[in-house]
């Protein structure tokens, strides 16, 4: 299994493919399973070398106490990306990962090309963003484990989150998951152990990268939101106020696009990596975003 | 070419000794990798890791899948990955 020493840290990686350098960047609770299980590597590896790896505290790399700020995280991929020697990097972050990923972009811009955001929040747009405690998602996730006779509480609170999926029995948690979907369990497998860590604290905040931070990386940004997204204020801020950001829409999706409408996303992402690598083919003509799509009130 | 019980015997064996977890107990090509291994996705990662340095190719895991997901399954049996394997492995040439 491919690891590397990074500082104190161990960090569980993948590379494949050969081309100008992508870095998949999953997000918060996840790992790298979501890439490597996707039919999004084997798009991307004919014409990129694309590394994907768990970042701290998720899946094989160590989880050290503390340092999960999307800050600390963008430092643990400046020195991947020194470590392996990568080019200039087109990253494409999900969700927390996009966090990450544009924290990257912003304080170490000469080992980022270009940014793919999927339906990232961004702790430093709350005020843009105020429904984020209210979301969808964590509504749902609310719904399961009351049938599991847990409450989680109406507003998103990650900590609370981790410490009851630490204590629940097998049956509860087979509850859970038999109610929100067998990929549930991709996430809820990193939670006890990063229960023991300040992550739940750290991921949310804003670290420095407030609006005006952002609006200053200067790099290509693509906002590739779903279209049932809960983070609508978000998209438009970013398409509206970046310097150089482009706006596209995945069709049936409500945050995990990879998985809702694993066709549509990787086709826009293959598409956007080949037009910002200036990869000009015969694919990427066939392969025009619906840039005129909306995101639609979920 | 290896026969598919014995790349699930390979399966098998990486199972009895898999990064510290141990399953001991017995496994058959009904065993199911989430409902009675208790595997996480991470647990996955480190099997497919595996299997492709043994194997030496690098599996599209997302094909299996996908098929899995068409016929509804919720979890994936030791028989089914083993044949899984042996299909892709014929189809590229690989023993």
């Amino acid at each position: 299994m491919p690891r590397i020493s990074l500082g104190n840290l161990t960090f569980h990686y993948q590379q494949t493919g050969d081309g100008p350098d992508v870095v998949l960047l999953h997000g918060f609770t996840s790992n790298l399973a979501m890439w490597m299980f996707s039919p999004l590597l084997p798009a991307l590896s004919t014409k990129f070398r694309v590394t994907s790896y768990d970042l701290r505290g998720h899946g094989m790399t160590d989880a050290p106490p503390s340092g999960y700020t999307s800050a600390e995280m963008a430092r643990d991929f400046a020195q991947l990306h020194d470590a392996l020697n990568l080019k200039p990097a087109y990253l494409v972050g999900h969700s927390f990962g996009g966090v990450v990923g544009m924290h990257a972009a912003l304080l170490f811009p000469d080992q980022v090309a270009g940014v793919i955001l999927s339906d990232s929040y961004f702790p430093g747009l709350s005020a843009v963003e105020p429904n984020m405690e209210q979301t969808a998602v964590w509504q749902g996730l609310r719904d399961a484990f009351e049938k599991a006779g847990e409450e989680l509480g109406a507003t998103v609170d990650f900590r609370r989150l981790f410490e009851i999926v630490a204590r629940c029995s097998a049956d509860q948690m087979k509850i859970v998951q038999d109610t929100l979907g067998p990929e549930s369990s991709r996430w809820f497998s990193q939670m006890p152990q990063l229960a023991r860590t300040n992550a739940a604290e750290e991921a949310f905040a804003t670290a420095g990268l407030d609006a005006a931070a952002l609006v200053r990386v200067q790099q290509p940004v693509v906002a590739l939101y779903d279209e049932y997204s809960p983070f609508q204020a978000t998209f438009r801020f970013l398409v509206e106020h970046l310097p150089n950001a482009q706006g596209d829409i995945v069709p049936e999706a409500r945050h995990l696009a990879l998985l809702e409408n694993p066709e549509g996303f990787v086709q826009r992402v293959r598409y956007h990596l080949r037009r910002l690598a200036d990869i000009k083919d015969v694919a990427m003509a066939a392969e025009a975003p619906m840039s005129e799509s909306k995101i639609t009130d979920g | 070419m290896k026969t598919v019980d014995v790349i699930l015997t390979d399966i098998e064996q990486i199972l009895r000794d898999f990064q510290g977890r141990e399953y001991s107990g017995t496994m058959t090509a009904e065993t199911s990798f989430f409902g009675d291994l208790g595997f996480a996705s991470i647990d996955a990662v480190v099997l497919g890791e595996t299997l492709q340095e043994k194997y030496g190719v690098t599996f599209p895991f997302h094909e299996l899948l996908a098929e899995l997901s068409q016929q509804g399954a919720q979890d994936l049996t030791l028989g089914e990955m083993a044949t899984y394997l042996h299909r892709y492995l014929e189809a590229v040439g690989e023993d």
